[in-house]
């Protein structure tokens, strides 16, 4: 595996943990039981994510990890609806889309920039 | 950009707080990340990462950061305002044109408004949803 996937495929892994902490926190203020629990766990989960994103960085350039990063808007806005049962209408998927798209072509075109 | 909502003031300070914020910790996050050795093992990286001052202070805006957002997090949906917070894109892009004088063309003026006009949907919608109550 080149640097590179290796450097997409660790990011990746990055949006996926972030949906999954950033639940956690979620729950964190919604419960008045376990409410610790729910936040080592979240600080957990972030704290290796933050880990794993350092090493990304050292593969990636910070518009491309920027970039796919951005992804993370989808998976947290998933991961809210299924896991939190929070109402997500139209509205708010546009919006989420939207800054996706935003995000990726500033992204992209500064990563495209840093590489000539 | 028309806001016809009204967030409680806690919501809107917390939340700007939360931007900026999160613009500071990418400017030094991306510098220490470049600071550090470029063959070292991965313990070499650990113990530069804990002499290096840049991380400390990573670490120390991520602490603030995470106070922060659980404050978020008590006034709005995670799906609100992960979004919204977004607008740290905006604030970095800004800020690497007015800093570090990067040039700007069309297409990324285009993403920055998308950007701004993705997070004014999101502002149309309710920061709450109703039936989400503190759960014994």
């Amino acid at each position: 595996m080149s640097q590179t996937n290796l450097g997409v495929l660790l990011v990746v892994i990055c949006t996926l943990l972030e949906g999954v902490g950033q639940v956690f926190l979620k729950k964190s203020v919604l419960r008045t039981i376990r409410q610790y629990l729910w936040i080592f766990s979240g600080v957990v989960i972030l704290l290796l994510q933050s880990v794993i994103y350092t090493q990304a960085l050292r593969f990636l350039d910070v518009g491309a990890a920027y970039t796919i990063s951005s992804l993370n808007l989808i998976s947290v806005t998933l991961m809210s609806r299924c896991l939190l049962r929070e109402k997500i209408t139209r509205m708010r998927w546009i919006g989420v889309c939207l800054i996706v798209i935003g995000v990726g072509l500033v992204a992209a075109r500064t990563h495209e920039s840093a590489a000539l | 950009m028309i806001i016809r909502r009204k967030f409680p003031a806690r919501l809107v300070a917390v939340s700007f707080l939360a931007i900026l914020i999160d613009t500071a910790l990418q400017l030094v996050w991306k510098s220490a990340v470049l600071s550090l050795p470029n063959n070292g093992s991965p313990w070499l990286n650990v113990q530069a990462i804990l002499q290096n001052p840049l991380f400390l202070f990573v670490i120390f805006l991520m602490a603030c950061q995470f106070f922060n957002w659980l404050l978020v997090l008590h006034n709005a949906d995670l799906s609100f305002a992960q979004p919204v917070t977004s607008l740290s894109y905006v604030s970095v892009f800004f800020l690497s044109v007015l800093l570090l004088k990067e040039a700007v063309d069309l297409l990324q003026m285009t993403g920055i408004l998308l950007v701004l006009v993705g997070v004014w949907f999101i502002s149309q919608t309710d920061h709450v949803t109703p039936s989400q109550e503190r759960e014994v």
